[in-house]
């Protein structure tokens, strides 16, 4: 009887997503070309071409420097943040929805506009650095500043995640525990460091693993503000982009998303056993 | 209760309320232009149509006007769809990798006659093409690179549409400003006018350069996204000696990397001092800014951009070929051929062929020059007294036809460009030095050519 | 207040805003105020003497030109803002139905039956959302090709109501698992059937939740890209797309109007954004965090 209910949304979850997927191993192991033609088999040699390339690693690393990168900075932002909101500010339901805002706005959009600012010639935030009497970087075009430009970029938008979240743990722990700790007259540090870091952990931990799957797929920023062939910041997902749309490979590319399915899994695996250790943990908490 | 009706009812439910809400969408779509190849006969006498994709720029929308002259005569609708530069190659090789593709005509960029050609996506006009064509009046650069392949081979897979190349505009208002004039003079003791030799555009370049005052001596095309940097690059390469390699041989090491090409790429890394800032990451469109708001004296751009630029800066605006470099003088070769599609119906293709045949007539060459950005194969009416004065970019036009070079059309050609572009990129950005660049870039060319074999 | 919690609220709140306050501003200026090499603050023109000194002042002229220039294509496009806006329209709001209409009666499946295997069901579903898209994409064209459902409406529909199915499933999931079993038993016991309690009872209930889950569907849909631009790169093209595109623009990149537009796109984001910000918690988590 249940299945009545639940069927149609798993078909169609299957059709468009497992079938996918069952057809990319396929693919992967044949030399298909994005204009068509013959297709045929060519055994394992886009994956030792994969393996082999040092643009995969170069990816590879590009990603994990920028997964890395950016959920560190957007945590410690987001939770100062949060500590520095938590208690009465005026205002505080207006300033909250307001700070909420950037992470819901579309990310290519912004990175256009973001683009605009930061040109080196007659951006805005060079302009502002030059009247401040500091070094007006090109942070467009310097090879060591783009990634950094779309850390910027993403730093921006995603740290209210981590201050939503943040606010969230710092919300829950009850208040008789402080009142307790100021009873034993702890300090301000201590405090900090044996109550309120441990008790925010669980939501903390939710929160990194949310935002880090979400900065494995980074394509849009990239695209938006360097493009997709670009050493420096070329993350799996534009590697992908540049093999299938611009290199016409599209047996190479579905050998690309084969190895990035097997990495993901592995992910969703970690999240899922993360998220019954912490409705466990509730669950204990509660009885 | 019966199990079987919830389950099946909710599974309809689900599916065919997307299915009907799809169809209402799918009806709502304007209708494709392309004719079905069975559905003519039964359907009433529908309207013909002709769809011709090409980049997004001034010369498509004076095809689209002229095209519509074409349509008038025929009673055909013709539908010109741009696609910006950047996206241009990537949309139409995605298109040809259906069964049918939205457009008829593609006119497509010289190096793409090698993947089109292998791959079957081009309808092969060697024998149709010198009887509808008047080939013979074309200019020999013309046909040879925006229709052959392989190059020199006489089998052709396009009609040329567009001629192009790279040449320069400049601020005749500030070469002409009697300040400047006795200024540049003081100091290097000659007179400022239209540089004849690279050295003298750098010359040029450097009196310009005032960054404090927000000015910048020149503005080169630098683009990674698809060949900018490449044709920016190409005809400085070619005017120091180096080349892209042996098209026979398939050979690039000693070309590319040679002593002469090392030359070559530091002299273009230096011009980019005399550039404003972010100057080493600048599109074909992006380029045309640092030019319009004033900040730049000479700009390095396709001539097919320049009639906008003389609309908008009429009077301040001049312009000149590529300088050379000892006796040797190179620009860029642009330009378009019309390449028919092999996946649309056969009705279709003849009507194009009508197109193409009516568009390389002199008499409607004649008015396509006229059109803003629109360039002409016609030899004759290129040598003509009437065009070169027609504008004031037309001259140096004619003279850059003569010295025109190409990059590989090869079917790899998307690879190649994508090596040099990264390659290229990293040189003008700092990351390497430009002898690296380009052993690496040699390396790399030789073992895609090899690949492709 | 500690001064200092106050100065970092003060910096925050202003760095988050400042970029948003350049596009309104940038969306009231004229193309050479844009780029002009010294940035235009202050939207109260004077009467500058000479055109040096207007160029050298941060004062502009404001106009609305931008906003009206959005009915007109722009440069070499067939269409004009609006016309890619009602795309986005069509397509975001279709998904999110059949997202929610299907993840709420698959949501209450889960939610009150046992059914085996649901915790694996769960996992695989939401797995789908960690799925980059460029992963997927290269079958999904093969696929659509097959289907002629390259550059469709109904194509993105169909993979935008997949891809935001795990995100309602999730949610609507744990909004009826908030609703007490009474009210269905109570039904059932009158002699309802299943199919009639779960439209009588539980939608009624779960309309909120429902509506929370739309509009995060909707923005999940409305802010896509990767599929957008590989999928739909001609025809029935998305906001996200269109903008892209004008990258490289002949005319120059048209900042007043993508300013102009961004400001339209973006304004039911921020409604909806201010209408659910109870929710918002649970929105971006999955439904795991309830406030």
């Amino acid at each position: 009887m249940g299945w009545g209910f639940v069927l149609p949304a798993l078909i169609l979850l299957l059709a468009m997503n497992l079938f996918p997927l069952i057809f990319n191993i396929y693919l992967s192991f044949t030399n298909a070309d994005l204009s068509g033609g013959l297709v045929k088999s060519v055994g394992a040699r886009n994956y030792t071409v994969l393996f082999g390339d040092a643009r995969y690693a170069n990816a590879l690393s590009t990603t994990a420097l920028f997964v890395v990168a950016s959920v560190s900075i957007e945590l410690v932002l987001g939770f100062a943040l949060a500590l520095a909101l938590r208690d009465r500010v005026p205002g505080k339901p207006v300033i909250l929805t307001v700070l909420l805002i950037p992470m819901m706005l579309c990310p290519v959009v912004l990175s256009l506009f973001w683009n605009l600012i930061l040109n080196a010639n007659y951006g805005v935030l060079n302009q502002f650095l030059g009247f401040a009497h500091l070094p007006q970087p090109q942070w467009l075009t310097d090879d060591d500043l783009k990634l950094v430009s779309i850390l910027l970029v993403d730093v921006w938008m995603w740290t209210p995640f981590m201050m939503l979240i943040s606010l969230a743990g710092l919300n829950a722990i009850p208040k008789y525990i402080y009142e307790a700790a100021e009873i034993d007259r702890a300090s301000r540090f201590m405090v900090f460091r044996t109550i309120t870091l441990p008790m925010c952990a669980p939501l903390l931990g939710l929160a990194v693993l949310l935002r880090a799957t979400d900065a494995l797929k980074q394509f849009d920023l990239v695209m938006a503000i360097t493009g997709p062939n670009d050493a420096s910041t070329q993350t799996l997902s534009t590697r992908i982009y540049q093999v299938v749309f611009r290199d016409y490979k599209v047996g190479l590319g579905s050998a690309y998303g084969v190895v990035i399915l097997v990495a993901v899994i592995a992910v969703a695996t970690i999240f899922v056993r993360y998220i019954d250790g912490l409705n466990k943990r509730q669950g204990k908490a509660e009885a | 209760m019966a199990k079987k009706p919830v389950a099946a009812s909710s599974i309809l439910v689900g599916i065919g309320s997307v299915l009907a809400l799809g169809a209402g969408c799918q009806k709502q779509q304007a209708a494709a232009p392309e004719s079905a190849p069975a559905a003519p006969a039964a359907a009433p006498a529908a309207a013909k149509s002709l769809t011709i994709w090409w980049a997004q720029w001034a010369p498509a929308d004076g095809l689209q006007d002229l095209a519509n002259e074409f349509g008038k005569q025929e009673s055909v609708e013709v539908k010109v769809h741009q696609i910006p530069w950047a996206s241009f190659q990537d949309q139409v090789f995605q298109e040809f990798g259906k069964n049918q593709t939205a457009f008829d005509i593609v006119v497509g960029d010289s190096q793409w006659l090698g993947r089109g050609a292998t791959k079957g996506l081009y309808v092969d006009l060697t024998d149709w093409l010198p009887s509808a064509v008047p080939v013979k009046g074309l200019h020999p650069l013309a046909l040879k690179y925006l229709a052959e392949y392989p190059t020199g081979s006489a089998h052709y897979f396009a009609a040329p549409a567009e001629t192009d190349a790279m040449g320069w505009a400049y601020r005749k208002d500030w070469f002409d400003d009697p300040a400047e004039k006795a200024a540049f003079k003081k100091k290097y003791k000659k007179e400022l006018a239209v540089p004849e030799t690279w050295d003298d555009l750098r010359t040029i370049a450097e009196f310009f350069s005032r960054p404090a005052k927000k000015q910048y001596g020149n503005v080169l095309v630098t683009g990674r996204g698809y060949d900018d940097i490449v044709m920016g690059f190409e005809q400085v390469l070619y005017a120091f000696g180096g080349s892209w390699g042996d098209a026979k041989t398939m050979k690039v090491k000693g070309a590319l990397d040679s002593a002469d090409a090392v030359k070559a790429l530091d002299f273009f890394k230096g011009l980019l001092k005399f550039a404003p800032p972010g100057g080493s990451k600048l599109g074909y469109g992006d380029a045309l800014e640092p030019f319009v708001n004033n900040s730049s004296a000479m700009l390095m751009n396709y001539f097919a951009f320049f009639p906008d630029l003389a609309k908008k800066m009429a009077g301040k605006v001049g312009f000149f070929a590529m300088p050379k470099q000892g006796e040797r003088r190179f620009a860029s070769l642009g330009g378009q051929g019309f390449s028919i599609s092999t996946k649309v119906a056969d009705s279709q293709k003849e009507l194009a062929k009508k197109f193409i045949a009516w568009f390389s007539q002199a008499d409607t060459q004649k008015k396509w020059v006229q059109k803003p950005g629109g360039f002409t194969a016609n030899a004759e009416i290129l040598k003509s007294d009437a065009f070169k004065k027609a504008s004031p970019y037309n001259a140096a036009f004619a003279q850059s036809m003569d010295i025109m070079q190409d990059f590989w059309n090869v079917p790899v050609y998307n690879e190649l460009i994508a090596a040099t572009a990264q390659q290229i990129g990293e040189a003008l950005d700092g990351k390497k030095s430009s002898k690296d660049a380009l052993s690496e870039l040699a390396a790399e060319h030789e073992k895609i050519l090899q690949a492709a074999q | 207040m500690n001064p200092l919690r106050g100065l970092v609220i003060v910096v925050y709140f202003s760095l988050a805003t400042l970029p948003l306050a350049w596009l309104a501003l940038t969306s009231i200026k004229t193309y050479d105020d844009t780029i002009s090499a010294r940035a235009k603050f202050i939207p109260w023109a004077d009467n500058a003497s000479t055109a040096e000194a207007a160029g050298e002042s941060a004062r502009f002229a404001p106009t609305l030109d931008a906003y009206r220039n959005l009915s007109r294509p722009v440069a070499g496009t067939p269409n004009d803002f609006y016309h890619y806006l009602g795309n986005s329209v069509i397509i975001g709001v279709l998904s999110t139905l059949a997202a929610v209409c299907l993840g709420t009666i698959c949501g209450y499946g889960f939610s009150r039956f046992k059914l085996p295997g649901t915790k694996d069901w769960l996992f695989f579903i939401l797995s789908t959302r960690f799925l980059p898209p460029l992963a997927v994409v290269v079958p999904v064209l093969v696929m659509y090709r097959w289907f002629a459902l390259e550059n469709t409406h109904l194509g993105l529909i169909l993979l935008y109501t997949s891809f935001n199915l795990s995100l309602a499933v999730w949610l609507m999931k744990g909004f009826v698992d908030e609703i007490p079993r009474a009210f269905e038993e109570a039904a059932l016991v009158d002699g309802y059937s299943r199919l009639r309690t779960f439209v009588r009872v539980i939608v009624p209930q779960a309309s909120t939740g429902m509506a929370v889950t739309g509009v995060f569907c909707l923005i999940s849909s409305w802010n896509e890209f990767g599929f957008a631009m590989t999928l739909n790169n001609y025809d029935a093209k998305t906001v996200p797309v269109y903008f892209a595109g004008l990258q490289g623009n002949i005319e120059g990149v048209p900042w007043p109007q993508i300013a102009a537009g961004m400001m339209i796109f973006v304004a039911p984001i921020v409604l909806f954004t201010v209408l659910v910000r109870r929710h918002l918690l649970r929105g971006v988590t999955f439904g795991t965090i309830k406030q």
